[in-house]
């Protein structure tokens, strides 16, 4: 197989079709284990999320510190209608989505329009998520609320109920792949570029006439629809409502994995949410009762390690093989 | 009726003002790392956390007084942030600022988790102290250990505002603050100025780390509510004013504590981060700020 060969079947279709693919048949080479299919569900799930944060945090280059926000606002409105209100979490989700939208127009207009960056935004973002613990705190307490004692059924497909996690595992791969799909439109598309000039210097970027405010804006309300479908997904997949969703470490989980991926890498944001979520469920698993957040430790070293080292992340790795590639089948 | 409520109002506005600066000393650190070095210190809280857990321990391994521990943190966290500067802040000076705050938060993660794996989630508290007393004016009760924490505060911004006025150190890192590349061509060493920053903004975390655990008790997570606490501070504060974290310090309390009792004693974080988020769009450049 000749170099160009290789690049050629490296492009972007081929590449979708291979992950595609290798989603698809995992359950089956993980024999259908209930619990192994549980994790990978988790992982998708993680995945998307990363890739929905590559959208704000890759390309318009804002520390976004809200996923857990987003995530648990459409996760508690999709659980709190199923569970009292009996609505279909098909609808449910999207109503969720729809909210999360909601909120991050809600905060996201005034926070670009008083022009708020940097740290700023990071920590307006991570206040977001504790407003919402506190606000559910105040008004349901600690009690869990199970889906199961409410709909009690064993497989439903109008309720998203199964006794297996394939079904989930499988909306979450379609999630994953058209989050993938916005992406890549978007990262082809004149928002991307847009937003690209708008990480590189944002007030060069206003001179040049970008409307930097709707363009952020556009940024995030696209990346709080994904993560708040996805909080729909997994309150179903979990079955359990509680504050504990607006999770700060969730957020900043994600966001790590979207710089150590490489800002604006969508392989990298890929391979990133994959192995990071897969090692911290292997971690949890192997020392969780005895060393508490372990994978969090591990995930600080690494953040230090790329942000001192290596700022491109994995993404630099891409590159690096990319360029060997060219250079020699030119050459 | 009514007398019992301005009673109480009173006794409130007491309470917000001695919280009120605690907390401007806790800000304090972070206020000087940003100001002087531009530096994102997204771990603040965590390192107050962690100063917190030295305290705890040391006081209960020397059986001494949780205050009498900061003269063996203070001097400690002082060499660990010049350390901290020399082996990670010192490389990505340059850097985009995403890069510093991702730098920082992997702090902030590795600090959280560590001592979540030593200390355990449940909260920990000194069992003992001759501080935990209250007197009583009037109708209104100070608790001893807050009084004698405030007084200490307004003493440490006093001899800081002295230091950097007065003392030729402090005149450098001023200098530093204000414009960079002049103080090193006026053979001001910014490196070490750096680091020296660093040191003491670390050692006034310990600092009041050892102050606070006389009245609460510390656990792993503690730092996200202290850390925002501070940033809520610096921001309203704006940079370059000692008598600005004073201030803001003195409104956070007091926003506190009236919403504490006023509203719901659980809506506690709920004020404080409401009342950052809306003084971010307000005041993007502080309220006090002189630059």
């Amino acid at each position: 197989m000749s170099r160009e060969s290789i690049i050629k079947a490296l492009s972007t279709r081929n590449l979708i079709i291979i992950i595609t693919v290798a989603f698809g048949i995992l359950p089956v080479l993980l024999g259908f284990n209930r619990y192994y299919v549980y994790l990978a569900t988790q992982v998708v799930i993680f995945t998307s999320m990363v890739l929905a944060w590559n959208i704000i945090g890759g390309y318009a280059g804002q520390l976004d510190l809200a996923a857990a926000a987003y995530m648990g606002l459409g996760g508690a409105i999709t659980g709190l209608l199923l569970c009292y209100y009996h609505l279909t979490p098909w609808i449910g989700m999207i109503v969720g989505a729809l909210a999360a939208v909601g909120l991050a127009v809600a905060i996201g207009y005034p926070t670009f329009r008083y022009g708020l960056r940097e740290v700023w935004y990071a920590l307006s973002t991570i206040s977001l998520v504790l407003i919402l613990q506190r606000i559910y705190w105040l008004i349901y307490g600690t009690t869990e609320e199970y889906i199961s004692e409410y709909i009690p059924y064993r497989w439903s497909v109008l309720y998203l109920r199964f006794d297996r996690y394939e079904p989930y595992y499988y909306l979450g791969v379609a999630i994953l792949l058209v989050t993938l799909w916005v992406n890549i439109t978007i990262r082809r598309s004149k928002l991307g570029y847009y937003l690209r000039a708008i990480s590189e210097d944002e007030d060069a970027a206003e001179a040049l006439g970008i409307d930097v405010r709707r363009y952020k804006l556009y940024a995030l309300m696209i990346y709080a629809a994904i993560v708040g479908l996805v909080g729909g997904l997994y309150i179903t997949t979990t079955g359990i409502i509680t504050y504990r969703l607006f999770d700060p470490d969730y957020s900043l989980s994600v966001a790590v994995a979207g710089i150590i991926g490489g800002l604006g890498s969508i392989p990298g944001a890929l391979i990133a949410g994959v192995i990071l979520k897969t090692v911290e469920e292997y971690l949890r698993a192997t020392f969780g009762a005895v060393i508490l957040g372990l994978h969090l430790m591990i995930y600080g070293i690494l953040l230090v390690a790329v942000s001192v080292s290596k700022p491109e992340g994995l993404a630099a790795i891409f590159t690096y093989i990319e360029k060997k590639l060219l250079k020699k089948g030119s050459g | 009726m009514i007398d019992v409520n301005i009673h109480l109002l009173i006794q409130n506005i007491v309470n917000g003002v001695l919280l009120g600066l605690v907390y401007a000393l806790i800000a304090l650190g972070l206020s000087l790392m940003f100001g002087v070095m531009g530096i994102i210190n997204f771990a603040h809280g965590d390192f107050l956390m962690i100063a917190m857990y030295f305290s705890y321990v040391l006081a209960l391994a020397l059986g001494i007084e949780g205050v009498l521990t900061s003269f063996i943190t203070v001097p400690l966290f002082v060499v660990i942030g010049v350390a901290w500067f020399y082996t990670l802040i010192n490389r990505v000076l340059k850097a985009d600022p995403l890069i510093q705050i991702a730098m920082t938060v992997g702090i902030l993660m590795f600090l959280r988790n560590i001592a979540l794996a030593i200390w355990k989630a449940e909260p920990r508290g000194l069992p003992y102290s001759a501080l935990l007393k209250s007197i009583t004016i009037g109708g209104i009760t100070i608790s001893l250990s807050r009084l004698i924490i405030a007084i200490i505060s307004l003493a440490v911004f006093f001899a800081l505002h002295l230091f950097l006025t007065r003392t030729k150190l402090g005149i450098a890192i001023r200098a530093t603050a204000e414009d960079t590349e002049t103080a090193a061509l006026m053979g001001i060493n910014v490196k070490l100025i750096y680091a020296l920053t660093t040191g003491l903004s670390l050692g006034l975390v310990a600092l009041a780390a050892a102050l606070i655990l006389t009245f609460t008790r510390v656990d792993p997570m503690i730092g996200t509510v202290y850390g925002l606490i501070s940033w809520c501070i610096v921001a309203m504060a704006g940079l370059g004013t000692i008598k600005g974290i004073i201030f803001s310090g003195l409104i956070i309390g007091l926003v506190e504590a009236l919403g504490m009792s006023l509203i719901s004693p659980g809506a506690r974080e709920l004020f404080i981060y409401l009342t950052f988020i809306l003084i971010l769009w307000v005041r993007p450049r502080g309220l006090f700020g002189v630059r």
